[in-house]
């Protein structure tokens, strides 16, 4: 468990941290910001791939999971499931509604994918293990769709239309890709 | 449900996860996860692989944005905060809301600021604590104001410093331009250098240079008023002719060849004419006598 990448907390300090968050603790989401941030910033920063709008991006999911946290409920998902949707959310509608000013997105699909591949961020370091086994046990037809689907915010059918497959190609493969990841997660 | 494994296959516990249900197939989703464990176990599966490859990409943020966004946040939560109480206290105390006795209602409203009842002197303790709510909200309008100021005097800081550091580096390359030229006005005011007058050959006529020689001391400086423009791979080379004998006094640099200021060149026991030929980079050890572009006797 120790060279995987951060997941979450243990259960008991997760458990504590929600608790101090249900309580309107402040204090709390100075703790919630050092265990948290670094994985939310991966994702946004993966999905804005500007480093000035992911720091908008992170202040604004930070608000938002401090007002919102009285709809987080832990029965239904871990919170880093649910702030991680929270800015995921986030960095789509701003990548969206930056496409939509654009309007590359219904225009080019390929296009406005290509350009946004080629700026791969600079200071974006994949050294962790976890990410280097994902390399490693993902096929490169597997984890482009992860991306997509994940990082790029693609639903399943424009994945399908994105890489010219069939949607059912595109959900087993998604399915089993899926499957890789919650074998590395042990 | 008939299959509960066609309903896993059928993507759509992927699409939960990835955020693209509407809210109606969202809770679709819920309620089947609440009731067979199958679809719970997988969705949970899906979530955390996801999960797991976000956090494969973690990426420490940049410095400095740890304490700005937190800032912001505390100062966000504060306000949001006062401003709540302000608007309740506003709504207890307003002069249209009727006041039934000490209602629970009106307990309800009020009682994010203080968890004290307030049935004794409602109005009194209200307009105290709005007053000082008011006064709390006008100090953390300052404060933000205060650091936004202290954030644009900081910034100014390090401009400045920058600007500093930039005049510091260019008055020290003045400086060594100045001594440079100090070192050459000594070469020209002296009486002990000669100057030798180099005028161009019939390769070309308009060329102009001169050698500055002092015959005690072996020192030699050359002045470039105009040459042609060599091409890459060549260069200027100075020769002293001692009795016919010529010898190596350096190469000229670009700077020099283009007439920007004295060159001490090496030194030359004795000479009775000086000349220049046009040599590879580096220079030769003998001349080529076919390029020689300016020449003069001493």
């Amino acid at each position: 468990m120790s060279d995987t990448p951060f997941i979450s907390l243990p259960p008991a300090a997760e458990a504590e941290l929600v608790r101090r968050l249900q309580a309107r603790d402040e204090s709390a989401m100075t703790l919630f910001y050092d265990k948290y941030s670094a994985a939310l910033y991966g994702v946004i920063f993966r999905i804005v791939k500007a480093e000035d709008e992911a720091e908008d991006v992170l202040q604004e999911a930070l608000v938002k999971i401090w007002n919102a946290f009285a709809s987080y409920d832990p029965s239904k998902g871990r919170l880093f499931t649910w702030v991680l949707n929270i800015c995921r959310n986030l960095s789509i509608d701003k990548i969206r509604s930056r496409q939509h000013r654009v309007g590359s997105r219904t225009q080019g699909l390929d296009d406005s994918l290509t350009a946004q591949r080629q700026a791969a961020p600079v200071s974006f370091r994949p050294e962790h293990i976890g990410l280097q086994e994902i390399t490693q046990k993902l096929i490169p037809e597997q984890r482009r769709i992860i991306d997509l689907l994940y990082f790029e915010g693609f639903t399943q059918s424009e994945v399908a239309e994105e890489l010219n497959l069939p949607l059912g190609t595109v959900k087993t493969r998604a399915r089993t890709a899926i499957k890789v990841l919650s074998k590395l997660i042990r | 449900m008939e299959n509960i494994q066609d309903y896993i296959e059928s993507g759509i516990l992927e699409q939960y996860a990835l955020g693209e249900l509407t809210a109606a197939e969202q809770a679709d989703v819920e309620s089947q996860a609440a009731h067979y464990p199958e679809v719970r176990a997988e969705l949970a599966q899906v979530q955390a692989a996801f999960g797991f490859y976000a956090a494969a990409h973690a990426v420490a943020p940049p410095a400095g944005l740890r304490e700005r966004v937190l800032i912001n946040l505390m100062t966000q939560i504060a306000a949001s905060a006062l401003r709540a109480d302000v608007d309740a206290l506003a709504q207890a105390n307003g002069p249209a809301a009727p006041r039934p006795a000490p209602s629970a209602a009106t307990e309800a409203v009020v009682r994010p600021l203080a968890s004290a009842p307030v049935a004794e002197a409602p109005a009194r303790r209200s307009g105290w604590a709005m007053a000082a709510s008011v006064a709390l909200l006008l100090s953390l309008g300052g404060n933000a104001l205060l650091y936004s100021r202290w954030k644009d005097a900081s910034s100014d800081l390090v401009a400045l410093q920058n600007d500093q550091a930039q005049f510091a580096t260019t008055t020290r390359v003045v400086e060594q331009k100045l001594g440079d030229l100090r070192q050459e006005n000594q070469v020209l005011r002296s009486d002990e250098f000669r100057p030798v007058a180099l005028a161009g050959t019939k390769t070309a006529p308009t060329a102009h240079a001169r050698v500055l020689f002092n015959a005690a001391t072996h020192k030699v400086y050359v002045d470039v008023r105009s040459l042609p423009v060599l091409p890459a791979g060549k260069q200027y080379q100075l020769w002293a002719l001692d009795k016919g004998k010529p010898v190596d006094a350096g190469v000229l640099t670009l700077a020099t060849a283009t007439g920007e200021g004295l060159q001490h060149m090496k030194d030359i026991a004795s000479a009775q004419t000086f000349a220049m030929t046009v040599e590879p980079t580096g220079g030769s050890i003998s001349p080529t006598l076919s390029t020689m572009t300016v020449m003069g006797n001493i």
